[in-house]
């Protein structure tokens, strides 16, 4: 029973991992139906520049908790830069020639790219990222559970609340939000979906980078750490919904802790299986995801 | 000319190896032509129905894997394993398709993504089974034991030996002769008419019966099929297999070989293999890189200048890839060790692939060659079938009428979007042999009817009869095949299709040859294609566009396009036929054609609704006529006694002509 406790636990905090990620796809699909299959790259590199940035500033005698603050706003702002840079170049265009295959192949192209550099910059080794809390595992009931991991759930949580805050109340969100539900009424009423677009590539590989380093002092970060997390991102956008918030916290945890049961009690191999299968559980029952809402095409 | 082609290719497959002395670069041929069955098996599933699969390593994987636990668990050798590899190929590619499919959108990209990573995982952990990290070694094939016949013909010198390298590569050509064969004929058929159709307008396809997500399931199973077999071939032409030859890059590299060689062609696949087969020698050698990125930029600069100079407008646009050519030179120059940035280089080609050279290198002749003479071009294949009144019409079968005598009956329909009610609570009944006018203002809800009664919309409530069966759940091409065909109000034709094409995708359930057939072309499929060409031309000239037949439907007049969507739609052979607005458009002569049109198919005994503004018409054609206003029916009757209705009046005019 405690064992199944502590897998559940470290399943949540896998799980939100997955929902950041998988969030990410959710901007950018809301407003282009497109999203970026280098996400996983988004978040790797994300969080080596993390890695480069906090080791420049605990150099500079600071401590390991306000390096990691200082480094936040840091590594958000290098992920808004690199998702619009990856609209810019792999996106727009087959969005103008409405070629699927255009931007699916692009953002893999620039997802390879980046890894690519990546190996070429910080090598192919993994890396340990210094925590920014204590490393002891704290005794909470039945079971162990590290600070770090707490600080996984609260984060990503307040990640997307603040985004979702962004969209709802101020008026650039607004403009998200119109681009959402009809890109061309919206350039009708004089917004820019175009930016609407690049923006929302921006947020999403900001939120990618956000869970990087919010994954990276429980794991180690390296150039391959990023392509299982970004794919199974996909399987929690699938099972969740590509259009449902609480969606895709449900289906993260669902996910996270599934992998870590099967993990524990079949094999640490098979530990990835469980999200092929429920993500073809889940299309070939209820296609729009768990939490999504059919669309009805008009004709 | 297409023909002389083939002779040339098949005849340079043959000699090649005659050329080539190094062991090395046969080998490289060998792997150049299993490479080109799996990537002209990708062309069906990417090309023609416009799908992304980037798990198509994981399915060569299970083909190669398949052959190689056949020998090493069961001892079971190359010829059982060519029927192996392909069928649990295909069966992995069905169990991804059936669920990925029903869905528009990237979820084929984003499930056959996984599934590659997925594989790879587990074929290495799944030790008991496929021998995991360690891999499986293979020898190449045996050919069956002819040694009593080795005697008197020595020169098949076949006695139970081991195939060398050669014999071996024949046995891959012949696979990839039968692979190009096979999809030219699965193309060529009423099959690859429906690829092509489905990616045109799906929704049209559906109303066809030509059901879109069943005909994509064909085709991704089909073309995992083929990777599949290459699967095998590859195992035992490598000798060794381990999971790391499977992984994610692969497929990428199966891609960009399609995109780059050029979709949508035999010659564009097996070109893009061949450089993709080549890239990693390319990106072995710093200073051959170094020359190849010369030349290209060499290329890229004088290309540039041409189209300069020729088409000034178009300046601005070639600024970009010609300066991109010229930065990777220099990239090439800087670059120190290039084993390093190996990836890079394959990232930077995909990209440049994708934006400056969408249709490939076959697709970039092909209009250099337009340019130059259009003739040598061929774009579809000439069908000049010859038609006549006799066979247009096949006999209704007698429809089984509801107790009052209706053929459809409509009852309480609902159909809601959010809190709007298009349609409230309507009941609709329509008599057998006749043409039944639907009438009412803009965003009466008419249309909406069209859309419930063919299944692309699902109503809220109600309950609609067709032909004595309930039609409650199903979908458009089950409703398409009950008898029920439709027009569209803004048109949907196949615009990529010749004309008599489009008919001929209409004709698409009077095929019952099976993939099999097809691929083998025997003579049931023959005949199915010849009568339903000579039925396909009989229905155009009905509509009066037998002289356009091979014409692309996109090059036709609006009003012609009317037609010919009337002309593909009876191809079903309908009881029930749903005209939307077929008079929209029209010139004064045009539409009495048309009226004529209309009569003649209801006097076949084709129950007609028609939904039209052009009054007069309405007036002197339909039977009966029913009028709806904001989704209730407000009138029904002899279009006489509705016309004098001031309810009908009041909804068309305003104001209040009807007392409270």
């Amino acid at each position: 029973m405690d064992i199944l406790a502590q897998l559940v636990v470290s399943g949540i905090t896998v799980g939100m991992i997955y929902a950041v990620i998988a969030f990410g796809y959710q901007l950018t699909f809301a407003t282009s139906e497109t999203l970026n299959f280098g996400q996983g790259e988004a978040l790797m590199v994300g969080a080596l520049v993390g890695l480069t940035t906090i080791n420049f500033l605990i150099g500079l005698n600071l401590g390991t908790l306000s390096a990691y603050l200082l480094m936040l706003p840091v590594i958000m702002a290098f992920g808004l830069l690199q998702g619009s840079i990856v609209e810019f170049l792999g996106v727009r265009k087959a969005i103008a020639i409405k070629s699927e295959a255009g931007w699916i192949m692009a953002t893999i192209a620039i997802g390879i790219i980046i890894k690519n550099l990546a190996e070429n910059i910080w090598g192919r080794d993994a890396l340990k990222f210094p925590s920014p809390l204590a490393e002891a595992s704290l005794q909470i009931g039945p079971v162990r559970i590290q600070p770090m991991e707490i600080a996984i759930v609260v984060g990503a949580l307040l990640l997307m609340l603040a985004v979702e805050l962004f969209n709802r109340r101020s008026i650039y969100g607004k403009a998200v939000v119109a681009t959402a539900n009809d890109r061309d009424a919206a350039g009708l009423m004089g917004i820019n979906t175009k930016s609407v677009i690049t923006f929302s590539y921006a947020l999403s590989s900001m939120a990618a980078a956000f869970a990087g380093v919010l994954v990276a002092p429980i794991t180690l970060t390296g150039a391959s750490m990023g392509a299982v997390l970004g794919l199974k991102a996909f399987a929690v956008a699938i099972i969740g919904g590509l259009s449902s918030g609480i969606g895709l916290i449900v289906g993260g945890l669902i996910l996270g802790i599934t992998e870590n049961l099967t993990g524990y009690y079949i094999s640490s191999g098979y530990k990835d299986v469980p999200g092929l299968v429920l993500l073809l559980l889940v299309l070939s029952l209820k296609p729009s995801g768990l939490f999504g809402k059919a669309t009805i095409k008009k004709v | 000319m297409k023909k002389l082609f083939a002779i040339l290719g098949l005849a340079l497959l043959v000699l090649l190896p005659f050329f080539i002395t190094s062991p090395y670069y046969l080998h490289l041929l060998i792997t150049i032509a299993i490479f080109s069955i799996v990537v002209l098996g990708l062309d069906i599933v990417f090309g023609y129905t416009g799908e992304v699969s980037i798990g198509h390593s994981a399915l060569f994987g299970i083909g190669a894997y398949t052959a190689g636990t056949l020998l090493f668990q069961f001892g079971i050798g190359f010829w059982p394993s060519l029927i192996a590899g392909p069928l649990v190929a295909a069966m992995f590619g069905a169990l991804l398709a059936l669920p990925a499919l029903q869905v528009t959108g990237p979820y084929l990209a984003m499930v056959t993504l996984a599934f590659g990573t997925i594989v790879q995982i587990l074929i290495n952990e799944m030790d008991w089974l496929t021998n995991g990290p360690l891999g499986i070694k293979l020898n190449t094939p045996n050919f069956f034991d002819w040694r009593d016949y080795s005697s008197f013909l020595p020169f098949f010198d076949m006695s139970a030996k081991r195939m060398k390298e050669m014999q071996y590569y024949y046995v891959v050509a012949f696979f990839l002769i039968a692979t190009i064969v096979v999809i030219n004929r699965i193309l060529a058929s009423h099959l690859g008419r429906a690829f092509e159709a489905l990616r045109d307008s799906p929704i049209a396809s559906d109303c066809m019966g030509v059901s879109v997500y069943k005909h994509k399931v064909i085709a991704f199973v089909t073309s995992a099929a083929f990777a599949g077999l290459a699967g095998v071939l590859f195992a035992y032409s490598e000798q060794y297999i381990a999971p790391n030859n499977f992984a994610f890059d692969l497929s990428i590299q199966f891609l960009l070989a399609v995109t780059m060689g050029g979709r949508k062609s035999r010659l564009g696949p097996i070109l893009g293999a061949a450089i993709v087969v080549f890239l990693p020698n390319l990106l072995a050698d710093i200073n051959l890189f170094r020359i190849i990125a010369a030349l290209i930029a060499a290329v890229a600069v004088v290309a540039g200048i041409f189209v300069a100079i020729k088409q000034p407008e178009n300046r601005r646009s070639i600024i970009v890839p010609v300066a991109l050519c010229l930065a990777f030179f220099v990239f090439s120059l800087f670059l120190q060790k290039i084993t390093d940035y190996k990836l890079t280089v394959f990232g930077l080609m995909i990209l440049f692939v994708v934006y400056y050279l969408p249709d490939g290198i076959v697709g970039f002749l092909k209009q250099i060659v337009t340019q130059i003479n259009p003739a040598l071009v061929k774009g579809h294949a000439v069908i000049d079938a010859k038609g006549d009144d006799a066979h247009a019409w096949t006999k209704v079968a007698p429809a089984t009428l509801t107790a009052d005598g209706s053929l459809l009956d409509g009852r309480g329909i609902l159909m809601q979007f959010g809190g709007l009610k298009a349609l409230d609570t309507v009941d609709l009944k329509i008599k057998p042999g006749t043409i039944h006018g639907l009438i009412g203002p803009n965003g009466s809800g008419k249309s909406t009817m069209m859309n419930v009664l063919t299944g692309i919309y699902v109503p809220t409530g109600g309950e609609v009869t067709f032909d004595g069966r309930a039609m409650a759940g199903l979908k458009s091409p089950e409703i398409a095949a009950r008898g029920i065909a439709r027009t569209f109000q803004n048109v949907q034709l196949f615009d990529e299709l010749t004309l008599i094409e489009n008919v001929l995708v209409g004709l698409h359930h009077t095929y019952h040859a099976t993939f099999f057939d097809v691929a083998a072309s025997l003579p049931r499929a023959r005949r199915e294609e010849q009568a339903a060409r000579i039925r396909a031309a009989s229905i155009l000239s009905f509509v009066g566009l037998d002289k356009l037949a091979n014409e692309e439907a996109r090059n036709l007049p609006y009003g012609k396009m009317r037609l010919l969507e009337i002309g593909r739609a009876l191809a079903l052979d309908p009881k029930l036929l749903l005209l939307d607005e077929p008079a929209a458009g029209l010139t004064a002569p045009d539409i009495k054609d048309l009226v004529g049109i209309i009569r003649k198919i209801r006097d076949h005994g084709i129950t007609v609704i028609l939904i039209e503004h052009h009054m007069d018409v309405v007036m002197s054609i339909c039977d009966t006529v029913t009028v709806l206003d904001f989704g209730h029916k407000i009138a029904e009757g002899k279009p006489a006694e509705v016309q004098a209705n001031p309810r009908v009046i009041e909804a068309y005019l305003g104001g209040s002509a009807v007392a409270a």
